[in-house]
């Protein structure tokens, strides 16, 4: 049964007293490529532990995207900054921001984006492989990963010749196989079928728990927002409510 | 890593790759074919005219070339074939004594060029496996080898005598009668129709010139010194009283028409590889817009703008590559058989060539050269394609193309 609860601070998670990996301190991004402005994200605090599985919730537009771009170091911010583990991401320039991502950070993405030149294990490895792991050390871990999320046997099969669930599977592999500080989920169930879904969340939820990694969603969908274990909505920019829900 | 992807990236639309991939191959085999029948002409031509005629380098009184008068000839001189022959890279030399005449048989007169050479030693112009009737002369003949177009105009034959009328050193009349002992096919059409051969000795008799030499040939093995030589022996002769000359500097028009029917030759190939040049930066802007997605998702990832310019690199690369190797495979054995098996011109075209003075005969040539340039067009042109693809990366947004 669940037990949701209130945070101490409603702009501050404070599930489990974790180390802090993320903190945003008052993020604004503005759009004026287009002749009207518009206020993406509209002054936004908060921080994320080690080990969150938090979802980031609220109606379309109201910035859930361009946030997970900002902590994700895809976009800038027009002012604000972004720490990770305590540095300032918004200081680093292209180059070193690519290379942060790369040791830090795990995409998916809704429409999975696998590579489909490469099989599903060679998209999995393809992170670890720019990181210059070791073969050895790559093939390990990718089987264990395939193990874990059920697609063992998949390994030499091109995305095109799987399913949607199982494109996601390998996707949420690529994101993890590198072992990185925390995961960011654009809606990542969105072309997903209830059982996918449900094998899909379990499989995070899973790997959440056993590998300690952070996971951060943004999402529509309510399968996702039952299974958070906090929960922020965003309205015009800002958050609105951020829940710390007990299972 | 990324030579894997590469080579998988060209492959994803295979129709379009083998579309490029057959371009790349078709203008390589022609443009290679090209211009290697084209380096094969020149050669011949030069060969026959040069090679086996003037040599690529003569020696003579420094005033001869200006005007080419028996006065400003030289004669033997021990001194100065000592100087020639030790030059370094000299391997020997043919003696000359030329001017002109007319030649008169029956009613029929033709201005003719006289030659006088040592007949066992002219090895250069090789007349004795040329000749197409009677026999070649020996140095004590008193008898002379006429061009086979010459004597058709003459109408002589083997047997027949021939009457030379010209002017001699310093300008005493040149008259003799000359009974022809054979019938020589030199390739150059021009020196068939004029050249009459003789004994060095009776050359020196008839134009009253005693041990008189016109040029002195120069004889190495690498047509490539020829300039390295010239300047050597410039540098050893006294240059007062003699001048080496290369064959640039000796047949100008030759040179110029070799040039200038290259330049022609070259543009014809220009134009083929602008089009080709087009065909191929299609195929690259194709790969990169319909990709710039994944190129998004994968710096997203982790991957430097860099190393994904270094795969689209490598795309460009491979992809005409295949195309330049199928190329140069195809056109290798068609110019080996035609290296082998010459294309010969017949009816008006081999006319038209052979009033120009060209034998009408196209042989290909293997030139390392020729392929080396059509591998450097095709690299040149890879790389300004690639640099659509490499700007688009540099210039990648990562928001705006994963939202594509």
């Amino acid at each position: 049964m669940k037990k949701e609860t209130k945070a101490s601070s409603p702009l501050r998670g404070d599930k489990r007293g974790a180390p802090v990996i993320i903190e945003v301190r008052g993020l604004h991004k503005t759009y004026t490529e287009t002749e009207v402005e518009v206020k993406a994200i509209n002054g936004i605090d908060l921080s994320f532990e080690e080990g969150e599985f938090t979802a980031i919730v609220g109606p379309s537009g109201c910035g859930k995207t361009t946030f997970l771009n900002m902590i994700g170091g895809l976009d800038v911010p027009t002012s604000g900054k972004v720490f990770i583990n305590g540095t300032d991401i918004s200081t680093f320039s292209s180059s070193k921001m690519i290379d942060f991502r790369l040791n830090n950070i795990g995409f998916v993405f809704q429409a999975y984006n696998l590579i489909p030149v490469l099989t599903a294990k060679e998209n999995a490895e393809f992170i670890m492989q720019l990181q210059g792991r070791p073969k050895a050390e790559r093939d390990k871990r990718i089987a264990e990963l395939f193990e874990a999320i059920g697609i063992a046997g998949k390994e030499n099969i091109k995305p095109s010749r799987l399913s949607g669930g199982q494109q996601q599977r390998v996707a949420v592999a690529r994101a993890l196989a590198s072992k990185p500080k925390f995961i960011l989920a654009d809606e990542p169930t969105a072309n997903l079928d209830s059982k996918a879904t449900a094998e899909l969340l379990d499989i995070m939820h899973e790997l959440n728990r056993q590998e300690k990694v952070t996971f951060i969603f943004s999402t529509h969908d309510k399968r996702v927002i039952e299974r958070a274990e906090r929960i922020i909505t965003l309205e015009d920019g800002k958050v609105v409510s951020d829940i710390i829900v007990n299972i | 890593m990324d030579l894997l992807l590469a080579w998988r990236n060209i492959w994803r639309n295979r129709k379009r790759t083998l579309i490029t991939v057959t371009l790349v191959t078709l203008s390589v085999t022609v443009a290679v074919f090209m211009r290697s029948l084209q380096e094969g002409s020149y050669a011949r031509m030069i060969e026959n005219a040069v090679g086996s005629f003037t040599g690529y380098v003569q020696v003579h009184q420094k005033d001869y070339w200006d005007d080419k008068t028996l006065d400003n000839g030289m004669t033997e001189n021990d001194t100065l074939m000592e100087k020639i022959l030790s030059a370094d890279g000299v391997k020997g030399v043919n003696l000359r004594l030329e001017s002109f005449s007319l030649a008169s048989h029956g009613n029929s007169t033709k201005g003719a060029l006289i030659m006088g050479i040592i007949p066992e030693k002219d090895t250069l112009m090789d007349i004795q496996s040329r000749i197409k009737g009677g026999s070649y002369i020996t140095e004590e003949d008193s008898s002379v080898i006429l061009g086979s177009k010459l004597a058709s105009f003459l109408n002589v034959s083997p047997g027949d005598t021939i009457v030379l009328l010209g002017q001699g050193h310093y300008g005493q009349s040149a008259v003799g009668a000359f009974p022809v002992k054979g019938i020589a096919k030199i390739p150059a059409p021009d020196l068939d129709r004029q050249i009459v051969i003789m004994p060095l000795k009776l050359a020196q008799n008839y134009f009253s010139f005693p041990n008189g030499l016109t040029s002195i040939v120069v004889l190495f093995d690498d047509p490539q010194r020829t300039q390295v030589i010239t300047d050597k022996l410039n540098a050893t002769l006294d240059t007062t009283s003699y001048k080496a000359l290369s064959w640039q500097k000796m047949s100008p028009e030759m040179v110029d028409m070799i040039n200038s029917d290259r330049a022609g030759g070259i543009m014809m190939i220009a134009i083929l590889y602008m089009i080709i040049a087009f065909g191929v930066f299609g195929t690259v802007l194709m790969m990169t817009e319909e990709r710039k997605k994944e190129f998004a998702v994968m710096v997203a990832i982790g991957m430097q703008k860099t190393k994904l310019a270094t795969i689209s690199f490598l795309e460009t690369i491979l992809m005409n590559s295949i195309g330049v190797i199928a190329g140069i495979a195809i056109t290798i054995p068609i110019i080996l058989y035609f290296m082998y098996n010459p294309l010969m011109m017949t009816g008006k075209e081999a006319e038209s060539f052979e009033k120009l003075g060209i034998e009408p005969i196209m042989p290909t040539i293997m030139s390392f050269k020729i392929f080396f340039h059509q591998i450097l067009v095709i690299l040149s042109i890879s790389l300004v394609a690639f640099m659509y693809s490499l700007i688009s990366i540099m210039r990648l947004k990562i928001i705006k193309a994963i939202r594509r």
